[in-house]
């Protein structure tokens, strides 16, 4: 027979899922591990943005480091803590853009050629390819707003805080992106993959 | 241009309310030419799915470094005008005590008073100096031990993470080379599947 009080359940322990606003409070707190338990939640997903966007996959790691270590030292300034993905993508944006702007500018004439517009079906690796050139032939900013919306999965307001400018703006850049896309890869089918 | 009540690519992309979605819907069933246009949009974003995610090359972690923070009594040191007002404030504190301790005083003879102050001081000066100076040995060589080992710490970090740097690098190399073989198996796939379709 147990004592009833051991049959009671506590009343004052509630489980829940560790989320990103406790961290920050405790890495606010100058606590480095939980600092780098947020890291390793955003890691993977802030280096595919930054991959994706300045296509080298040195500079984007060196980059992903960079974003890291500015939210680090900025986390104070941070308001709200459910806004934290849209202020790390924000900081993430402006590392991003100062390399592109720091790149020697490309003319028309020396972007990517472009890719073949192929009605045969294709290899996946080999569409892979086709769409790299593809996704390369875009300007920066348009290429930005497609990795944002179809990779990242970001709603046009999150797209629009991140970037700091207009949803109006953010969807002009997406749905321009997307008509050049799809003149290169509606036609497409590749083996396997649907 | 389609001919749908709200934009195509907004419904799309999920950014639609439910009636908006609803009248959407309801227009595509019936109309081949914005079907088509969504067909359309839909092979796009498969295709763009096709590039998958990489995992980062290296984890990043942040470590707190507290070898190389200064100590209390460092900063203490460092700060010009802290150390300043505490001088300040020490010279009036000895004034203080000093105009306090005379004032309390009763007046004794001066030649009295002489003899015994000096015999205190050397007994006092001998015994500080008796005791100071293996005090100050052990002190020092303390210290030097601490510095000792954490310089050792230092150096073993300092290996343990160049051997890190170098087997991370060594990965990058062999993933950029096999990414190569890749790419050129693929351009020999494709010419050969071009030389016999021709």
């Amino acid at each position: 027979m147990r004592p009833a009080s051991l049959n009671k359940e506590p009343d004052s322990l509630i489980f829940r899922e560790v989320e990103d606003r406790d961290l920050i409070a405790k890495a606010r707190g100058g606590h480095v591990e939980p600092f780098n338990l947020l890291v390793s939640r955003w890691e993977k997903r802030v280096f595919n943005y930054l991959l994706k966007l300045v296509r080298d996959r040195e500079d984007s790691l060196d980059l992903t480091q960079e974003v890291f270590l500015k939210a680090y030292q900025n986390l104070g300034k941070l308001e709200d803590p459910d806004r934290f993905g849209a202020w790390l993508y924000r900081i993430a944006h402006n590392e991003a853009f100062s390399l592109l702007r720091k790149r020697k500018p490309e003319s028309d004439s020396e972007r990517e050629p472009a890719g073949r517009t192929l009605s045969y079906r294709m290899y996946p690796a080999e569409l892979n390819l086709t769409v790299e050139t593809a996704l390369a032939r875009l300007t920066d900013e348009q290429r930005e707003a497609v990795i944002l919306k179809v990779y990242q999965g970001f709603k046009f307001e999150e797209m629009a805080e991140a970037l700091g400018c207009p949803v109006s703006t953010v969807k002009s850049r997406l749905y321009t992106a997307l008509d050049l896309l799809k003149q290169t890869l509606a036609p497409i089918q590749t083996r396997g993959v649907q | 241009m389609t001919c749908s009540p709200f934009d195509l690519k907004d419904y799309f992309f999920e950014e639609l309310n439910h009636a908006e979605r609803e009248a959407v819907r309801a227009h595509v069933a019936d109309c081949p030419q914005c079907s088509e246009e969504l067909s359309r949009l839909r092979v796009t974003q498969a295709a763009l799915a096709t590039l998958a995610d990489e995992e980062p090359p290296r984890r990043i972690a942040f470590v707190s470094d507290r070898v190389f923070e200064p100590r209390w009594w460092q900063r203490f040191w460092q700060s010009g005008p802290r150390l300043g007002f505490a001088s300040a404030a020490l010279l009036a504190m000895a004034i203080l005590v000093h105009a306090f301790v005379h004032t309390a005083q009763p007046a004794r003879p001066a030649i009295a008073a002489v003899a015994p102050a000096a015999a205190d001081e050397s007994r006092i000066g001998a015994e500080v100096a008796r005791r100071l100076q293996p005090a100050l040995d052990a002190a020092v060589a303390q210290s030097e031990a601490r510095q000792a080992q954490r310089t050792a710490q230092l150096v073993e970090a300092t290996r343990k993470e160049f051997d890190f740097e170098r087997r991370a690098d060594r990965l990058s190399y062999e993933e950029t080379l096999s990414l190569m073989q890749k790419k050129f198996n693929v351009f020999y796939t494709a010419s050969a599947d071009l030389g016999v379709r021709q």
